[in-house]
C-alpha cells in the first residue's frame, strides 16, 4: 500500500500541475475601466437610430416616392423591384448587429402594428402606454435572458410614416398623424455598464448595420430588369430625379446630424 | 524468504496492459480524420452530408492533456471555472455563420425579444437545434409541424386572398396547414395559391422534411455557405 501511495502521489501532483492546464480566462471587467452606464449607452444609440430612420424615411422614401421609386415589404423577393421601408430597414439593420461580435439586441413593436408579429405585448406593452403618456425612455432588467433591457418612443417623423401606415391594406389604425408615438424600438444589452471601447462597439455595429442594409438596398436596384435604375452618386431624390445618395454620401449625413447628440455622450 | 507474486497480480498487471494497449488504439483509431464517421452520433443531416467534424465541432481550448489537468483542478477547488473538453459545444452562431441570411422571416434572435418569452418556453425558436437537430438525416426533426400557433394564434388578415379564410384554418386549429402555403424561413422564391387544393401536400412537405424533393421551388434568394466557402471565408 505504501509502495502504491508512494508510485501515485507524484503521478497525481505530476498530472495536476505540470504544464499548469488551460490558462484561465482574465475578467476583463476587472481590468478596464466602465465609463458608461448601459442606459446611457442605449440612449445614444437609439438617438443615433432616430436620426438614421427619419433621414432614410423623409428624403429616401418620401423623396424617393415623390420621383417614382417603389418600396415594399417584400423588396427582397425577386419578381420586386422596390427598396425597403423604414421598418424593414430597421429590422435589416437589427439582423446585421446580430452577425456583429456586440451583443446588442434591436426590435420594433406597436400596439397598433400592421403585421400583428409586431404587437407589443406583456411587460413591453405595460411599458409602452407610459412611453405614450410621457414619451420618455423605459428600462428594464429582463431575468429571464439576464438582458438590461430600454424601450425608446418611435415617433412618425415624416410624411411618409404617417401615410403609408394609414393606407397599408392590413393596417389597424388609419388615423396616425405627424407626431404621434406609433411604436417603440427594445434594446437589449447583457452588461451594466460598459468601457470606452464597448461604447464605441455599440455605436459601430449599429453603423456598419446602416451601411450593410443601405448596401443591399443598392444591390437590388442593380439587379433591377423592368425598372428604371437610380443614378447612385452625389445627389438625393430631391434634387428631382431618380437619384440615390451612395452609402458614404447617406452615412456622412447620418453622421452630421447626429455627431452633436453622439459626442455629447461620448465626451461625458 | 522468497517474495512471489500472487497470480491474481498478475491477471491484474495483464488486464492493465492489455486495456491500456486497447485505450491507446482506439484513441489513436478515432482521432484520425479517417474515421470521423465511427464518433458522429448519427449521419448528417441534408446539405451537411460531406462536412467533415471540424466544421461544426471547434477544438476547445487546449490539448486534452491540460484540459483534464485545468478539469481536475476545478473539481478540488484549485481554478475558479472548468474548461471545455475535447470540442466546443455547437451554438446557433456556428449554424449562422453558413445560414445568416438578410430575408429570413423568422430569424432566431427574433425570439430574443422579451414579449416572446411564453412561446420560446414552449418551443426554443432562438436555437436551430429544436427544429434541426444534427445527425438525423433530415431537414426537420421535429415530430409536428403546429408550431406557427405559439405566435400567430391571433393572425387576421383583410381581404383575405385564400377561399378558406386565416382566421377559420386557426379557429379550427389547422395548424399543419401554414406551411403549405409558406416557407418557415421565406427562402424560397414561389407563388402562394389562393386556392386550398392548390397548396403542397403535407405528403409532398413530409418528404421534404425528412431530407427529399423541396416542394416549395428550386429558385432561393441565398444559398448556404458551403463547407469550402465557409473555410475561405472565416479561416483564411
Amino acid at each position: 500500500m505504501k509502495n502504491l501511495t508512494t508510485l501515485t502521489t507524484p503521478f497525481l501532483t505530476l498530472l495536476l500541475f505540470a504544464c499548469g492546464g488551460v490558462p484561465e480566462k482574465k475578467e476583463t471587467a476587472a481590468v478596464e475601466k466602465m465609463e458608461f452606464a448601459v442606459a446611457e449607452v442605449l440612449e445614444m444609440v437609439a438617438k443615433e437610430n432616430d436620426i438614421t430612420r427619419t433621414l432614410y424615411t423623409k428624403a429616401i422614401v418620401g423623396g424617393g416616392k415623390k420621383q417614382g421609386m417603389k418600396f415594399d415589404e417584400d423588396w427582397q423577393k425577386e419578381e420586386v423591384e422596390a427598396g425597403p421601408l423604414p421598418a424593414l430597414f430597421l429590422r435589416g439593420i437589427a439582423n446585421d448587429i446580430r452577425k456583429s461580435e456586440t451583443p446588442l439586441g434591436l426590435y420594433l413593436g406597436s400596439d397598433f402594428p400592421i403585421n400583428k408579429a409586431n404587437k407589443l405585448e406583456g411587460k413591453q406593452a405595460d411599458l409602452f402606454k407610459k412611453i405614450k403618456e410621457d414619451r420618455k425612455p423605459q428600462f428594464f432588467y429582463d431575468e429571464n435572458q439576464e438582458v438590461h433591457t430600454a424601450m425608446f418612443a418611435d415617433v412618425a417623423g415624416a410624411g411618409a410614416c404617417v401615410s403609408c401606415h394609414n393606407d397599408h391594406e392590413q393596417t389597424t389604425k388609419t388615423d396616425w398623424k405627424l407626431g404621434d408615438v406609433m411604436g417603440a424600438t427594445t434594446w437589449q444589452y447583457p452588461a451594466d455598464s460598459l468601457s470606452y471601447e464597448a461604447t464605441l462597439g455599440v455605436l459601430k455595429a449599429y453603423r456598419n448595420g446602416t451601411k450593410a442594409v443601405y448596401e443591399d438596398y443598392l444591390a437590388e436596384i442593380s439587379k433591377f430588369e423592368k425598372s428604371e435604375k437610380p443614378e447612385i452618386g452625389d445627389k438625393w431624390p430631391s434634387a428631382g430625379g431618380l437619384y440615390l445618395p451612395s452609402p458614404e454620401v447617406f452615412l456622412d449625413s447620418v453622421r452630421e446630424l447626429a455627431s452633436y447628440d453622439t459626442m455629447k455622450v461620448l465626451l461625458n | 524468504m522468497k517474495f512471489e507474486i500472487n497470480p491474481l497480480r498478475k491477471r491484474q498487471v495483464l488486464g492493465m496492459l492489455i486495456g491500456t494497449i486497447l485505450g491507446v488504439f482506439l484513441f489513436l483509431f478515432l482521432s484520425s480524420e479517417a474515421n470521423e464517421e465511427y464518433k458522429s452520433l448519427g449521419p448528417m443531416n441534408t446539405g451537411h452530408e460531406d462536412f467533415s467534424c471540424s466544421s461544426c465541432h471547434s477544438d476547445a481550448e487546449g490539448s486534452l492533456w491540460a484540459q483534464t489537468q485545468s478539469n481536475l483542478q476545478y473539481s478540488i477547488g484549485l481554478r475558479a471555472n472548468s474548461v471545455a473538453y475535447g470540442t466546443l459545444d455547437v451554438e446557433t452562431k456556428k449554424c449562422l455563420a453558413c445560414h445568416e441570411r438578410d430575408n429570413d422571416r423568422h430569424p432566431t434572435h427574433r425570439f430574443l425579444e422579451p414579449k416572446y418569452k411564453e412561446a420560446v418556453e414552449k418551443i426554443n425558436t432562438a436555437s436551430c437545434i429544436t427544429c434541426h437537430s444534427e445527425h438525423n438525416a433530415k431537414r426537420l426533426t421535429l415530430s409536428k409541424v403546429d408550431y406557427c400557433m405559439h405566435c400567430h394564434e391571433d393572425l387576421t388578415v383583410k381581404n383575405d386572398p385564400i377561399d378558406i379564410s386565416h382566421e377559420t384554418l386557426i379557429a379550427t386549429e389547422q395548424w399543419d396547414t401554414c406551411l403549405q402555403c409558406h416557407d418557415f424561413h421565406g427562402n424560397h422564391e414561389y407563388k402562394t395559391p389562393s386556392v386550398m387544393k392548390d397548396t403542397l401536400s403535407y405528403e409532398a412537405l413530409d418528404i421534404y422534411f425528412n431530407g427529399g424533393k423541396d416542394p416549395y421551388s428550386t429558385k432561393k434568394k441565398f444559398t448556404a455557405l458551403s463547407e469550402k466557402e465557409w473555410i475561405e471565408k472565416f479561416l483564411k
